[in-house]
């Protein structure tokens, strides 16, 4: 497992969510939008203006790219499940 | 002047507004209040209008309500018994973190306990869950009577999700009704649901585990919550496979990407925009000589009839009610049609990913994406671009956007850039119209910088965190709904104004105050109006173009840009030019009276028209449209910047020129 903010990681990967490096407030906003610690989060895109689309099982958040960076991500060594 | 409402939340919620006005019925004194709460975009709204049958503003991207509706619903049959329905604001859990859910947690939360609602109905939507029910798990901690209302089944279904409602309500320990608010399905059983908890006991709070960690944020309480959450998720749905890439997504691919997202962005707003003006213009064209036609002529006969065919009374209600009626009318078929195409855009969930695409470009000017589209409509006319400012969740970005749309230069200008250009600059019109343009898109973002700096500082540091509904087919229904409710806001609001201000023109045009004329019969240069303009055409007198005549224009086009060349050349005695490419006499007075007031720098005076023309106050309709969305203050503020910049910066252009040429 090695540890990478979602900006760093491949479109398509699917990894699963650390401890964000945002403060308390923002931590709860995103967990309440289910970006929380032990979360599963597949990258679905990259969005205009460098964010990222992530999907949450059915759900679908959109961040932008300062966010991208202060949510970290555990990704398997052998890498990445990454799905088509 | 802040540029947030610093009043308390309970003092806020009782501020009138159109959004509050849904139009129906409202329920007896006395009766049982229900609360609709719920996350954003689950469908709130929707299933209010459903129930109350009212027409309250939906639409499929968060943050549609931003106030708080009321309406009657009836829940039972037999001794027609009313509940008083309470629209509140979408919110994801009772943490606030926004205006908006500060409300939401005031009226659930907050309130002396005897004030809270009777009951409260939890939207959830079945392909969000557990987003939705974080809030449930907040309301169970206290003991209000809660029903969790569980929308878009069918859209969890085609991925595979199925919800147990029966095994769902054991888990929560409240009723869970399944329902489909934009069929209009279910709504029986959430009547009956939310009856049986108003006569029963309130439910014991949800024991919350004592020695959790006390740190300020209470995320070990959160934890908690989420995981009460996450097992009766798990023991009220049946997953038949396993989440996977929906239809969304292979849209969303290509509608948010990097160079294609952008490009379908444009591609869609320049619909907008060409479907705003072009397809409005014959019926704006038709209904206008239908008023000065036929209507006026009816008018002329009617009061003939009576004996008032001739004289000041006929010319009043002519040339001031029937003209301000007809040019408010006017509007009618450009805003149906921006309404209905703003209506699709939200209902399809198209909004949402529109806010993605321009968020880092509008970030800049301290607005987030979605502000794009009111100011792309502005280009067209201002007045539907500011209502279409309401896409906006956050009130501080809808007072800013409505504020920077009057500096987008709309079509009704472009007929007056033409007519001067063609004085001034007849083998460089092209250009003249491009540079104007140029210059309104760079009065759009200095302006925004300028207020971001200043009354909006704290504006546009939100991080983009968007949830992104699955994309859907647009009903008509609610397509009409939605454009009904606003078209009928913009006619109540706007209708008083313009008529007032084509009036107060008429009236100051009719007034002798030299000469021989009379009242109403009188040549526009002995009039009121000409003596006004008189007055104020000193204050132009650094830009150029200090004469009366001028002046004039510009006071008329305060009211509606498309007069300012008719009655240019009524003060002039001269003929409106049927092209403008032509101006004719008008052109040569014109051109006269500017080398007269600019004292031989006819070209800077021109400049610093056309500058002036452009930045100040667009017309009294969008006057109205700011009143309506944005309050009386902020549109006064707006008037003061607007004559500010037009003000500063025609003198610079006229002295800048004068020194150069």
């Amino acid at each position: 497992m090695t540890a990478r903010c979602v900006a760093d990681v491949p479109v398509g990967t699917v990894a699963t969510l650390d401890e964000p490096a945002v403060d308390p407030l923002r931590r709860r906003r995103l967990a309440e939008l289910g970006l929380r610690c032990g979360a599963e989060v597949h990258i679905l895109a990259r969005t205009a203006g460098g964010g990222r689309v992530i999907a949450l099982a059915d759900d679908r958040v959109a961040v932008d790219l300062g966010t991208a960076r202060a949510l970290v991500v555990r990704v398997p060594a052998d890498q990445d499940r990454v799905v088509s | 002047m802040s540029a947030t409402d610093d009043r308390p939340v309970a003092a806020r919620q009782q501020v009138p507004s159109c959004h509050s006005d849904a139009g129906g019925r409202q329920a007896v004194a006395g009766s049982p209040v229900v609360a609709l709460a719920g996350a954003p975009n689950v469908g709130k709204s929707t299933l209010f209008n459903t129930l109350c049958r009212t027409r309250r503003d939906v639409g499929n991207w968060p943050g549609t309500t931003v106030e708080v509706g009321r309406g009657a619903w009836r829940v039972a049959d037999g001794d027609a018994r009313d509940v008083e329905l309470v629209d509140l604001p979408g919110a994801y859990s009772l943490d606030p973190v926004s205006p908006d859910e500060e409300l939401t947690r005031a009226l659930l939360l907050d309130v002396a306990p005897q004030e809270r609602p009777d009951a409260v109905v939890v939207v959830a939507s079945a392909v969000h869950l557990t987003r939705c029910l974080y809030l449930v798990a907040q309301l169970r901690e206290t003991s209000q009577r809660v029903v969790v209302a569980v929308t878009m089944a069918d859209v969890a279904a085609r991925r595979g999700l199925t919800v147990d409602a029966h095994a769902l309500a054991t888990a929560l320990g409240v009723p869970v009704v399944m329902l489909d608010p934009r069929r209009r399905a279910g709504a029986e059983a959430l009547a009956h649901a939310v009856s049986d908890v108003l006569v029963a006991q309130p439910p014991a709070p949800r024991p919350v585990p004592s020695g959790l960690p006390m740190d300020d944020s209470g995320l070990a309480l959160a934890d908690d919550r989420f995981g009460w959450v996450a097992a009766a998720v798990a023991a009220g749905t049946v997953r038949d496979r396993p989440a996977g890439r929906t239809r969304s997504d292979r849209i969303d691919r290509w509608v948010t990407a990097p160079f294609v997202g952008p490009l379908v962005f444009l591609a869609t707003m320049w619909l907008v925009f060409q479907t705003t003006t072009r397809i409005a213009a014959p019926f704006q064209n038709a209904l206008d000589h239908f008023f000065s036609g036929p209507v006026a002529q009816a008018a002329r006969a009617g009061l003939g009839a009576v004996g008032l065919g001739h004289g000041w009374v006929a010319d009043f209600v002519v040339d001031g009610l029937i003209a301000g009626v007809g040019l408010l009318l006017t509007f009618v078929p450009l805003m149906t049609l921006m309404f209905v195409l703003l209506a699709l855009l939200e209902d399809s969930g198209y909004m949402a990913r529109a806010a993605v695409v321009t968020d880092r470009t509008m970030r800049r000017i301290g607005l987030p994406g979605r502000a794009f589209l009111p100011l792309v409509v502005g280009f067209g006319c201002n007045v539907p671009a500011i209502s279409a400012t309401r896409v906006l969740p956050n009130a501080r970005h809808r007072v800013l956007t409505a504020l920077l749309v009057p500096f987008t230069s709309c079509s009704a200008r472009l007929t007056v850039y033409i007519l001067v250009a063609s004085i001034f600059f007849p083998h460089n019109v092209g250009n003249v119209v491009f540079v104007m343009y140029v210059v309104s898109i760079l009065l759009v973002v200095l302006v925004g910088l300028a207020l971001r700096r200043t009354l909006w500082r704290s504006v546009g540091e939100e991080p983009l965190l968007l949830d992104l509904p699955p994309y859907q087919r647009p009903t008509a229904r609610i397509t009409a709904v939605v454009t009904w409710v606003r078209l009928r806001g913009f006619l109540r609001t706007a209708g008083g104004i313009i008529v007032a201000a084509v009036s107060v023109v008429w009236l100051m045009q009719a007034i002798p105050v030299q000469g021989n004329g009379s009242f109403a019969d009188v040549p526009v240069r002995d009039s009121l109006y000409a003596a006004t303009a008189g007055t104020v055409a000193p204050v132009f007198d650094p830009a150029g173009f200090g004469n009366w005549h001028a002046t004039g224009a510009l006071m008329v086009g305060f009211v509606a840009k498309e007069a300012v060349i008719s009655s240019w050349a009524q003060t002039y005695a001269t003929q409106h030019p049927g092209d403008l490419h032509h101006p004719g006499a008008l052109g040569t007075a014109v051109k006269a009276d500017f080398a007269r007031s600019s004292h031989g720098h006819p070209a800077a005076a021109a400049w610093a028209f056309l500058v002036f023309l452009l930045a100040y106050t667009p017309c009294v309709a969008t006057l109205a449209a700011q009143r309506r969305e944005i309050g009386m203050r902020w549109t006064w503020f707006g008037i003061g910047v607007q004559l500010l910049v037009a003000w500063t910066l025609a003198v610079a252009v006229f002295q800048i020129g004068r020194l150069l040429g």
